[in-house]
C-alpha cells in the first residue's frame, strides 16, 4: 500500500533560472524532493532498529495523554515525518520523526540531494518546529509543553556541560530529600522508603540526554501544539498555542522569559497559528470558528466562521455522504504568499477554505470575508507553495487517497487516486485546479513508499489490491494523518 | 472524589446543616481529601476564558461596584463591553494570591492584618477549596459588625495550568507558595509548582517590586525553588534580613514572613515535629529594555 504525503514543503529554487521551485514531502519515513527541472531525489531513514529512548516512563507520564503501558514486544520501530520546514534561504530542510522524538537537519543542493547533517533526539516528543528569521536557531515545542532553542547548524566544538558523574557508591554522602520529618501524605512515607533502598544504590544518574547545545526558552503546563516566531520591526517574538487554550506571546530570544501577554477567546483546544501576509495571527483548533488577533494588543478583531463554511461545503456535495457535522478540528492554516489570504485543513474534510483577511480598514477593525472552498478529491493533509512567479505561487495540496473522502476510517473503494492536487489563482481570485504542475509533479505522485516497509518501490507495486483498513499497520496510519481532534478535551475526566 | 458512600452522605448531610447555621465554622474532617491531584490532567475544573470574565464581584461582594453601572452595561450583548465592564465589577482588585493553599491558615491570618487589600486562596482540591469558602463564609457572618474577611476569597484552580486565566499582567503584589507538594521522584520533578518555565508566568502576574514567598520543610525543594528563582531573569533573592529577621526575635522579618512560618497548616506540623523550615523569598524586577 503506498501512503499519501503527510508533510509538504517547497522552496524556490532559481538556480535553474526564475520561477524555480522545488517540492519536498514525507511519507512515512521517507523524504522527497522534486524540483521544477524535474529532478527527483530521496531519502529514507536507515533502517537501524529504534530502540526506544525510554521505555516507558516520559510516554505515560505527562500531559496530556491517558496512562496506557502497552507491553509490546521490542518491535522495530518506524520514524515518521511529523513536520517538515524549510530554512527562508531554502539551503536547509528540517524534519522531526515523531516516534525517535528527533530533529533532523538536512542541506539541500542545487541537484536536490539530500543530504543529514545532523539529527537530535528530544527527550520529549516536539510536536512543532520554526526557525528564527536568521535561519539561525530551531524552535522546538514539545508534548510536555516546553519549548527548545537549538542551534541549525550544531556548532563542531560544543562541549556537553560534564554530567554530574554518577557518583561512585559513597553510600554515606547521598542524602534522601524526604526525612522522616517530612511526612506529608502516606504516599510521600512510600517514596522515603523507596529513597532509602535507593539510598544503599547511590542515586539515580540524571536524566538529560540531550548531549547537544540546546537551552529551555519557556513552558505551559499543557501540549504545545504550535510555535511561531515573529518579529516587527525589531522586535522578535515567540508565539505559542497549547491544549488548554492559551496562546501566549512571550518575547524572542534572549528575552524568551518574559511574557508580554495571552490572546484569551478560544474554548477548545487550539491547533495550529498562523501569521497573515499583513501581520495579523489566526489561530484555530477545536471550536468553530477561527480567531483573527492583534496579537500585539492581544485582542480579538475577529472570528471566522470555520464550522458553518465546513458544513456548507459537506452539504453541498452529495456524494461524500457525510452527514450534519456539529464539530471541526483545524489541521492547518497557511498563509498565501502575496496576498493576505489563508487556506484553512480541517481533519478528514475533502477540501481547502479560504479566507480573506483584510488589513485594517479605517474604521481600525479588519475585515475579513469568508471568500470560497476547495474541493478536494481526498482529505486534505498539508499544503506547501511553489513560487512560480515573483508574484504568484502555485498550491500543492497532498491527499489523503487511503481514506474515504470524509472520513478518517473507512478505506476508499476508488484507487489511482492521486496523492498531490494543485491549483492556481485566476485573475478573478478564485483557485482552479492546475494540471500542468500536477504533470510536472508526476514522478512525485508516483514515488511509492510504504509506511510500514519505507522501501521506495517501482511504478507497478504501488497501488496493490487493498487490504482491509484493519490491521495495526493500517492504524498506526491513521494516527500519523489524524491526531488533532484527538487534542479534544472529555467533558467529566477525573476530578 | 470523597469516599466510600456512607462516608459521603454523612458529609453531604453535614453540609446541609451548614447553610441553615450560618455562622458555624466548617469542620474540617467533613473535608479531607487525598493529598495530591495530578496537576496534568483535565480535571472538570471550571475557570475564566480571561481575567476580564472573571466574576470577582461574588467572591468579594462588599467589593462590588454600584449595581446601576453594572445592569446598563451588562446589557450590551457585546463581548468588547462585557468585557471591560466585568474588570471594573470590583472597587479593587485582588493583590495577594495564596497558591495551593489548602485550608487557609494564612489567607486567614493575612486578612486582618491587610484589611484593605483583596486577597485569594487558589486550590486545586475540590473539598479543600469548599472548607475555605465555607469558613470564609461564617468568618464573615461572624464579623459582619467590623466587615473584616470580606477581603478573603477562595476558589478552585489548577494554578499551573489557569493562573493567567485569573489575573492580569502585574495585578499581584504578593505571591504565597507555602510547603508545596514536593513531589520527591524525579521523573515528577515537571510538576514542581516552582520551575524555571512556571516563574515566567509568576513574573508575568506580579508586578515589578512585588514578592514571591516560599516556604518548605523539604531542603531538596528549597534548593530547587532558589536555583529556579535565581536562575530566572525576573527575579532577585531579597535580603536576608527581609526572611530571617536579626536577633532573638528576629526583628527587621517581614511580616508576612513571621504568618507564613507560624500560620499555614504545614508550619504548624512541622513546628510541632520540630522540623527544619526553609524560607526563600523573591522580588520581582522591572524587565529589562527590548534589545
Ligand atoms: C502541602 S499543601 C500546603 C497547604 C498550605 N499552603 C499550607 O502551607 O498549609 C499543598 C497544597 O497545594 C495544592 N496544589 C497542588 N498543586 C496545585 C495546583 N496545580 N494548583 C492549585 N493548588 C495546588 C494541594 O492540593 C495542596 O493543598
Amino acid at each position: 500500500m503506498t501512503s499519501p504525503y503527510q508533510c509538504l514543503v517547497a522552496r524556490e529554487s532559481t538556480e535553474t533560472g526564475p520561477g524555480g521551485w522545488t517540492l519536498f514531502g514525507a511519507c512515512g519515513s521517507t523524504l522527497v524532493a522534486q524540483s521544477s527541472s524535474g529532478g527527483t531525489s530521496a531519502w529514507t531513514k536507515p533502517d537501524d532498529p529504534v530502540t526506544e529512548t525510554q521505555p516507558q516512563d516520559e510516554e505515560t507520564e505527562g500531559p496530556p495523554e491517558k496512562k496506557v503501558k502497552l507491553s509490546q514486544p521490542p518491535k522495530q520501530q518506524k520514524a515518521n515525518f511529523s513536520n517538515l520546514i524549510v530554512s527562508s534561504d531554502g539551503r536547509y530542510l528540517v524534519g522531526v520523526t515523531g516516534e525517535d522524538k528527533c530533529i533532523r537537519v538536512f542541506e539541500t543542493d542545487i541537484t536536490n540531494q539530500l543530504r543529514q547533517l545532523s539529527e537530535r533526539c528530544m527527550t520529549r516528543r516536539p510536536c512543532s518546529i520554526a526557525l528564527t528569521s536568521d535561519d539561525s536557531t530551531i524552535l522546538c515545542a514539545d508534548k510536555f509543553g516546553d519549548v527548545y532553542s537549538l542551534p541549525l547548524l550544531p556548532s563542531p566544538d560544543y562541549q556537553a556541560p560534564e554530567a554530574p558523574a554518577p557518583e561512585p557508591t559513597k553510600e554515606a554522602e547521598w542524602v534522601p530529600s524526604a526525612t522522616v520529618l517530612t511526612v506529608h501524605s502516606g504516599r510521600n512515607r512510600k517514596t522515603l522508603e523507596d529513597q532509602l533502598k535507593q539510598k544503599k544504590k547511590g542515586p539515580a544518574p540524571p536524566k538529560d540526554d540531550m548531549k547537544f547545545e540546546h537551552q529551555l526558552l519557556l513552558g505551559h503546563v499543557s501540549m504545545l501544539t504550535d510555535i511561531v516566531n515573529a518579529e516587527v520591526d525589531t522586535r522578535r517574538y515567540i508565539i505559542t498555542a497549547d491544549r488548554d487554550e492559551h496562546i501566549r506571546v512571550s518575547r524572542g530570544i534572549p528575552q524568551a522569559h518574559i511574557i508580554e501577554g495571552f490572546c484569551f477567546g478560544h474554548e477548545a483546544f487550539i491547533s495550529r497559528l498562523c501569521l497573515t501576509q499583513s501581520g495579523r495571527l489566526v489561530s484555530g483548533g477545536g471550536d468553530a470558528d477561527l480567531y483573527v488577533w492583534d496579537w500585539q494588543n492581544f485582542k480579538l478583531l475577529e472570528k471566522l466562521p470555520l464550522l458553518d463554511a465546513v458544513a456548507d461545503h459537506l452539504k453541498s456535495r452529495s456524494e461524500l455522504a457525510v452527514g450534519e457535522i456539529s464539530k471541526v478540528a483545524v489541521s492547518g492554516i497557511w498563509s498565501v504568499a502575496y496576498q493576505d489570504e489563508i487556506l484553512v485543513a480541517c481533519e478528514g474534510v475533502p477540501a481547502l477554505f479560504s479566507f480573506k483577511v483584510g488589513a485594517t480598514t479605517n474604521s481600525g477593525s479588519a475585515s475579513t470575508e469568508f471568500s470560497s472552498a476547495i474541493a478536494l478529491k481526498g482529505n486534505a493533509l498539508d499544503v506547501a507553495f511553489l513560487p512560480i512567479s515573483p508574484t504568484s505561487s502555485v498550491v500543492v495540496v497532498s491527499i489523503d487517497h487511503v481514506h474515504k473522502p470524509g472520513s478518517t476510517k473507512e478505506a476508499r473503494e476508488d484507487k489511482d487516486v492521486s496523492r498531490l492536487q494543485c491549483f492556481s489563482a485566476e485573475e478573478n481570485g478564485k483557485w482552479q485546479e492546475d494540471s500542468h504542475t500536477s504533470e510536472a509533479l508526476k514522478s512525485f505522485h508516483d514515488q511509492v513508499f510504504d509506511v510500514e516497509a519505507g522501501a521506495i518501490g517501482g511504478d507497478d507495486s504501488a497501488t496493490g489490491n487493498g487490504k482491509g483498513l484493519g490491521s495495526a499497520d493500517d492504524k498506526a496510519l491513521r494516527d500519523m494523518l489524524y491526531n488533532v481532534e484527538n487534542l479534544r478535551k472529555r467533558p467529566g475526566a477525573e476530578d | 472524589m470523597p469516599g466510600e458512600p456512607a462516608k459521603r452522605q454523612k458529609r453531604e448531610e453535614y453540609k446541609k446543616t451548614l447553610i441553615e447555621n450560618d455562622a458555624a465554622l466548617p469542620k474540617k474532617k467533613f473535608y479531607r481529601q487525598r493529598a495530591h491531584a495530578n496537576p496534568f490532567s483535565d480535571h472538570s475544573l471550571t475557570y475564566p476564558k480571561s481575567p476580564a470574565d472573571m466574576d470577582w464581584a461574588s467572591l468579594y461582594p462588599t467589593y462590588a461596584v454600584e449595581d446601576k453601572e453594572q445592569t446598563t452595561s451588562r446589557s450590551h450583548d457585546n463581548d468588547e463591553e462585557e468585557k471591560s465592564t466585568a474588570v471594573k465589577a470590583l472597587t479593587k482588585n485582588v493583590e495577594i494570591a495564596d497558591i495551593g493553599c489548602g485550608f487557609g491558615g494564612l489567607l486567614f491570618a493575612l486578612a486582618p492584618n491587610f484589611p484593605d487589600t483583596l486577597m485569594l486562596g487558589l486550590e486545586i482540591r475540590t473539598s479543600v477549596t469548599e472548607y475555605v469558602q465555607e469558613k470564609v463564609r461564617a468568618l464573615r457572618v461572624q464579623n459582619a459588625a467590623t466587615g473584616a474577611y470580606q477581603n478573603a476569597s477562595c476558589i478552585r484552580a489548577n494554578t499551573m495550568k489557569f493562573l493567567p486565566n485569573f489575573f492580569q499582567k502585574a495585578q499581584l503584589t504578593k505571591i504565597f507558595l507555602c510547603f508545596p507538594d514536593p513531589h520527591f521522584k524525579q521523573r515528577k520533578h515537571k510538576a514542581r509548582i516552582v520551575s524555571y518555565t512556571l516563574n515566567s508566568e509568576y513574573a508575568y502576574v506580579l508586578k515589578p517590586g512585588a514578592i514571591v514567598y516560599t516556604i518548605t520543610d523539604v531542603q531538596d525543594l528549597h534548593e530547587w525553588m532558589k536555583g529556579h528563582f535565581e536562575k530566572h531573569p525576573s527575579f532577585e533573592r531579597v535580603e536576608k534580613v527581609f526572611e530571617e529577621g536579626e536577633g532573638k526575635d528576629g526583628e527587621g522579618m517581614d511580616e508576612c514572613v513571621r504568618l507564613m512560618r507560624s500560620e499555614t497548616e504545614e508550619g504548624k506540623k512541622v513546628t510541632r515535629n520540630n522540623g527544619m523550615k526553609y524560607v526563600a523569598c523573591f522580588r520581582r524586577l522591572v524587565d529589562p529594555a527590548w534589545p
